[in-house]
């Protein structure tokens, strides 16, 4: 291994032991990461200023020696981008694990079997993987639950309407991301199998299932698409809207959300083109009164 | 026309900095910007008409329902449309529909404003690169908690103080001018056919192409039972069971599967689109 990181100078003197790493050092670390996620967000390195964020207290206690501590620095600065519970539950409780046993290998004076390609594989390995889970779960489907449960009052005018899903989702994501950095930090290295477990798998089908059945209800009750489209003949007057119900209620809504998939598989997932799309050819066919 | 004051200009404005900064209760954020109801509820507290705020709120977040945004990349921000829109539609005295062709363009434009913050932190990062270097942890927090959420003020601040101030009276009166024409009859198509993004953005992410017969399963049951008014709590708890049976039947056949090797069916293959 030619990590840069095993350089390092001699760790001599009973000063420089790394202190032990505590679930309540792992549990801060995920609430400096819940607090910082977005707010650093850049073109280059994405969400990466925040994981070292959150790591620093739990570096500073491993890494008693200046290089040591600035080579941990720069390990945990690098590219990141991951969903905020899931992914960064996860890592953040992964990256305190293995940065312990790195820390504990440096001192002990062995050999470095933590490399930093070992630790960069893993926290890339997952982010992509955790993020497309913990998006379509959380965001894209408990947030909506809460949504479409508090959208009634809303209608009706009541403030809960809004305080409702807001305090729910909010503290929902803290929990969740305080249990999965927990997860992450016991099970250590084994968190890469954790998601490969049955019980996870069984886990994520569920979700997946809920989740699908749920926007199939979203796009039953809150998208609305019909044609205005009337036509005279012989002096009869027919509405096209009333004859689809007619054969299957629902089905130009249903066609303008399997559409837009449709355009997903075809060209992948580019939603600002698709929502323009959308848009140019809901206006057009409008403006023409076919809709 | 009615107009807002200064100071409700101001604080709507600091509100939507607050969220967009990402830094007003860290990651409660996501909710407050992928949801216009948080931002149309401070809205009507600010202009003292809460429940006419809530029920035009609510027609917003109806053509978002859905968003989120996979990757980082969100088309449109739902909060910074509801603080431009609800407080048009409560100057104008306008129809909820009407707050719709408010929000739809302005969440447009707020997208763009929004990707304008990571170009200004790609920046501030280089601060944080050379107080690395030099282990000052309070310079690397300054960088990247402080210098960020600054920068997002100075963005996000002037810009919608100045729409809010000087723009909403002139918006309403625009809408106005437009109501019952062919312009409003576009729009409130469009209003009605945005949700379909969201929704299959979500399907797309979920990722498992088998599983949409529970989509079209859930589609048809709440196009057919619509006169019932069944709650989304009912729906949530039916489609939760339906999951749940379906994972039972579907781990007890692999357990007889792995007895009985050659017997795997081609339910149980995931070609996820990842």
């Amino acid at each position: 291994m030619q990590d840069k990181g095993n350089k390092l100078p001699n760790a001599s003197g009973s000063n420089l032991e790394p202190e032990q790493i505590t679930s309540k050092d792992v549990s801060k670390s995920y609430i400096r990461w819940h607090f910082a996620n977005e707010i650093p967000h850049s073109f280059d390195r994405y969400l990466a200023a925040s994981l070292l964020w959150a790591m620093m207290p739990i570096l500073r206690k491993l890494y008693k020696d200046d290089e040591a501590l600035r080579a941990a620095y720069k390990r945990q600065l690098l590219f990141f981008n991951t969903q905020l519970t899931w992914g960064g539950g996860i890592i953040t409780g992964l990256m305190s694990s293995m940065e312990q046993e790195r820390a504990r290998e440096e001192y002990n004076r062995e050999e470095i079997k933590m490399t930093d390609d070992l630790m960069y594989n893993t926290k890339a390995g997952l982010m992509g993987a955790l993020a497309g889970i913990g998006d379509s779960i959380d965001s894209g489907t408990i947030q909506y639950i809460f949504i479409a449960i508090a959208i009634p009052w809303a209608q009706h005018g009541s403030a809960l309407g809004a305080l409702f899903p807001f305090v729910c989702f909010a503290t929902y994501q803290v929990l969740i991301g305080l249990f999965f950095a927990r997860q992450g930090f016991t099970r250590g290295r084994n968190a890469t199998t954790l998601m490969q477990s049955s019980g996870i798998q069984n886990i994520i089908d569920l979700l997946s299932i809920l989740g699908l059945f749920m926007m199939g209800i979203l796009a039953g009750n809150y998208v609305k698409v019909s044609s205005s489209l009337t036509f005279h003949l012989s002096g009869r007057e027919f509405n096209i809207q009333e004859t689809l119900n007619s054969i299957l209620p629902g089905m130009l809504p249903l066609a303008v959300v399997l559409g837009v998939y449709w355009y997903y598989t075809k060209k992948g997932l580019k939603v600002t083109r698709a929502l323009i799309w959308l848009t140019v050819i809901l206006g057009v066919l409008a403006a023409v009164r076919i809709l | 026309m009615e107009t807002l004051t200064f100071w409700q200009s101001l604080i709507i404005a600091l509100w939507v900095a607050a969220i967009m900064s990402r830094a007003f209760l860290g990651g409660a954020t996501l909710t407050l910007r992928f949801s216009p109801l948080m931002t149309g509820l401070v809205v009507g507290i600010v202009m003292g008409h809460v429940a006419e705020a809530m029920i035009i709120t609510a027609a917003i977040q109806l053509i978002y329902m859905g968003v989120f945004s996979p990757g980082g990349t969100m088309p449109s921000e739902p909060s910074i449309a509801a603080a431009i829109a609800v407080p048009v539609a409560i100057l104008g005295n306008l129809k909820p529909e009407a707050a719709i062709a408010v929000a739809v363009p302005v969440g447009l434009l707020g997208a763009y404003l929004y990707q304008f913050r990571f170009f200004i932190n790609t920046f501030l990062g280089k601060i944080t690169d050379r107080a690395v270097e030099k282990l000052d942890d309070g310079a690397i927090t300054r960088s990247i908690v402080l210098y960020p959420v600054i920068a997002s003020f100075i963005l996000f601040v002037p810009l919608v103080f100045i729409a809010l101030y000087f723009g909403a009276p002139v918006i309403a009166d625009v809408i106005k001018a437009l109501e019952g024409t062919v312009v409003f009859h576009i729009l409130e198509v469009i209003g009605g056919g945005l949700a379909a993004i969201g929704i299959a953005t979500t399907i797309y992410v979920i990722g498992r192409r088998e599983y949409i017969v529970f989509f079209l399963l859930a589609f048809f049951m709440s196009v057919i039972f619509a006169s019932l008014k069944i709650t989304m709590v009912t729906y949530a708890i039916l489609g939760a069971l339906i999951a749940a049976i379906f994972v039972l039947v579907k781990s007890s056949n692999n357990r007889t599967a792995s007895t009985n090797a050659n017997d795997a069916s081609g339910f149980d293959d995931d070609d996820d689109d990842f």
